[in-house]
């Protein structure tokens, strides 16, 4: 009887998560009227990040929480896509259709490489190899001098024919409608054979293996899926900062994108757009709210942030999502439980 | 000109392995013996060359500092994994990750906010602070010697301890099979707790060592943390053996290709293909290193477990 419970737990937490996914996404689409009538067009940059910075945080997590495969250096791949515009504008192609296209093709096959290498090891040797491979990129971009080397290059947004990114809030809805694609687009890999397959051999890989398919071939799939949306996130980045340098690829940004993913919640669809949310927005609240009681220290609103990450290590399981979970449903449902 | 520019830079590379070693050493157990994805280890040197240089700025001597430094890096390391390291083993690499992270994060910010950003300077004791020559007419500065000569003699003790005390037999049969180890009654709890205090000791002998050579700023310990994870991949998690080889390795390969890899490149290629790949080849050369390693011996040189 628990077991159908249970069962049915897993489908409703399915049918949830979408459902959490697509209000974001239906949120992030009306939030420009909000800040349109309270005045407020900062805000708008900050949705924009909050939604690169998801997007790209969604991609890893297909490695991370569907896969199991704790990589440590997506960020390398969001670089080359901001990248693939920085040099590509140096050589004065302007397109960005040609831009996403390149950073797609680029990122892919840097992913299969890369995934190739890194996934014929495990564990802390898996972390560190990914790891690796990210400092060796980053410093590879550092020292491209004819590149800007450490100082970075500014670059223009880029050119989507009729679309005038310069225009207000074209910028943003592009975005936007990646966002919503790469969401529709993972929706449908976890729900499909392949994504059932991935989660499999994340909870019992020799099991898989004796099932007669080959892991190596799902983790190398969805190692180069995952960079590629990384790619992707890092070339509309690029247009959005209007200016590109290793520091989009520096480790500390890979671990971001695992903060904001166990912030959100592991292996769900919602969570790590839900964890970028709340990771942007205590970027942008902790130093205010430090500044009102210490005006001395708000620069150093890391010295709570830091422990602030302990805590959600410690306490918080399943992220913001679990919290939901546990909170408001699975009170519901004891009780029905209790009933039976 | 040329031998003795080489020897000097080869000297250069040792004392930068010998300096990794130390960082490499206490981490390569925590990794190994413990499971235990530790970040913050770069925070240890932080802390070794903070506390060495304020208290050296604080009494005017170089020693103080020194000998002071070495009991606060202890205890650093002790309070850490009594207050919070000890409730993270049994959990999944990723968290502990997380947590580390957020570790670091704090320590980059207590520091900023006790010692202000910018970078603190202490300036050597004039008995360190001559040249020796290490061979007629190639003078090398006494202090980097120095450096070289007490890492060597901590590689040498710790050797000594792992391989030949009772201590370090339940160290090495801990990195080999820690459950085992734990149900022949040994207390592993407590052998966790001096591993880490330890090898946070040592981290901040590495920053101590380091603080008159570089400049002592919040932060100064990731890319130390970073290449000692380079060395420990390389030499295989929980070998300290394998993390001393790898660490010479990574110390020598890195300050060797630095200098010398532009040049050799143009003998193969033109100046400006050279004077623009050299560089930025250089800077790959050891995670290039680690990368042909895993390749060829996903566990590393000398893996412990087996």
């Amino acid at each position: 009887m628990t077991g159908t419970f249970h069962f049915a737990g897993l489908v409703l937490a399915g049918i949830r998560d979408n459902r959490m996914l697509w209000m974001l996404i239906a949120g992030f689409a009306l939030f420009p009227l909000f800040t349109h009538i309270a005045d407020l067009p900062f805000w708008n940059d900050v949705a924009m990040r909050i939604m690169l910075l998801g997007m790209a945080a969604m991609g890893l997590n297909l490695v991370l929480g569907y896969g199991g495969m704790v990589s440590f250096g997506h960020a390398a791949f969001m670089g080359i896509g901001a990248y693939c515009v920085g040099i590509s504008q140096f050589f004065g192609l302007s397109n960005g259709l040609l831009h996403i296209v390149l950073s797609i093709g680029v990122c892919g096959l840097l992913g299969l490489v890369i995934g190739y290498l890194a996934l014929r090891t495990t564990g802390i040797y898996f972390i560190m190899i990914t790891l690796a491979f990210a400092q060796m990129l980053f410093f590879l971009f550092v020292s491209l001098e004819q590149f800007g080397g450490d100082d970075g290059m500014s670059i223009d947004r880029a050119d989507f024919l009729i679309i005038d990114l310069y225009e207000p809030l074209r910028l943003y809805f592009l975005i936007w409608v990646a966002l919503a694609l790469v969401a529709l687009a993972l929706m449908f890999i976890v729900r499909s054979r392949f994504g059932v397959t991935l989660r499999a051999i994340k909870s019992n890989e020799s099991r898989i293996e004796a099932m007669g398919l080959v892991p190596l071939h799902f983790k190398m799939t969805s190692y180069v899926i995952s960079a590629v949306i990384c790619g992707l996130a890092g070339t509309l980045f690029a247009s959005w900062q209007e200016y590109v340098s290793p520091d989009i690829m520096h480790w500390t940004r890979s671990g971001e994108l695992m903060i904001i993913i166990i912030l959100g919640g592991l292996g769900t669809l919602a969570g790590p757009l839900l964890g970028a949310i709340v990771f942007l927005l205590l970027e942008e609240f902790l130093p205010v709210a430090l500044g009102t009681v210490a005006p001395a220290y708000a620069e150093n609103w890391m010295i709570l942030f830091g422990p602030l990450l302990i805590m959600v290590v410690l306490f918080g399981r399943g992220g913001l999502i679990g919290l939901l979970d546990r909170v408001v449903f699975n009170r519901i449902f004891k009780r029905k439980l209790a009933v039976k | 000109m040329t031998l003795t520019l080489i020897l000097e830079q080869t000297f250069n590379g040792l004392q930068a392995g010998v300096t990794l070693f130390l960082v490499a050493a206490g981490l390569t157990l925590i990794l190994g013996i413990m499971d235990f994805v530790f970040l913050a280890h770069g925070a240890q040197v932080m802390i070794g060359a903070y506390a060495a240089a304020a208290i050296t700025q604080a009494t005017g001597n170089f020693f103080i500092g020194l000998g002071l430094a070495i009991p606060i890096t202890f205890a650093s390391g002790y309070l850490l994994e009594l207050l919070i390291i000890r409730h993270l083993y049994r959990r999944d690499h990723m968290e502990q990750v997380l947590a580390t992270f957020g570790l670091i994060l704090f320590f980059n910010e207590a520091i900023r906010i006790s010692f202000g950003p910018a970078a603190l300077y202490s300036d050597l004791p004039p008995s360190l602070s001559g040249f020796v020559e290490i061979l007629p007419e190639t003078p090398y500065p006494a202090y980097r010697l120095g450096v070289i000569v007490v890492g060597l003699v901590c590689a040498l003790a710790i050797h000594l301890f792992v391989s030949k005390t009772r201590i370090g037999a339940m160290v090495r049969a801990g990195a080999n099979n820690p459950e085992m180890t734990a149900a022949l009654g040994i207390n592993i709890k407590i052998l966790f707790r001096l591993i880490f205090a330890t090898g946070a000791c040592l981290a901040g002998v590495a920053g101590m060592m380091l603080g008159p050579l570089t400049s002592v700023q919040p932060g100064m310990g990731e890319p130390l943390l970073i290449l000692s994870l380079v060395v420990i991949i390389i030499g295989g998690i929980g070998s300290v053996r394998g993390a001393f080889i790898a660490a010479i390795i990574v110390g020598l390969v890195d300050t060797l290709g630095r200098v010398f890899l532009p040049s050799i490149l143009r003998l193969f290629f033109e100046q400006a293909t050279a004077d623009g790949a050299g560089p930025a080849l250089a800077s790959m050369l050891v995670y290039i290193l680690m990368a042909v390693v895993l390749i060829f011996r996903p566990t590393g040189l000398f893996p412990a477990k087996g």
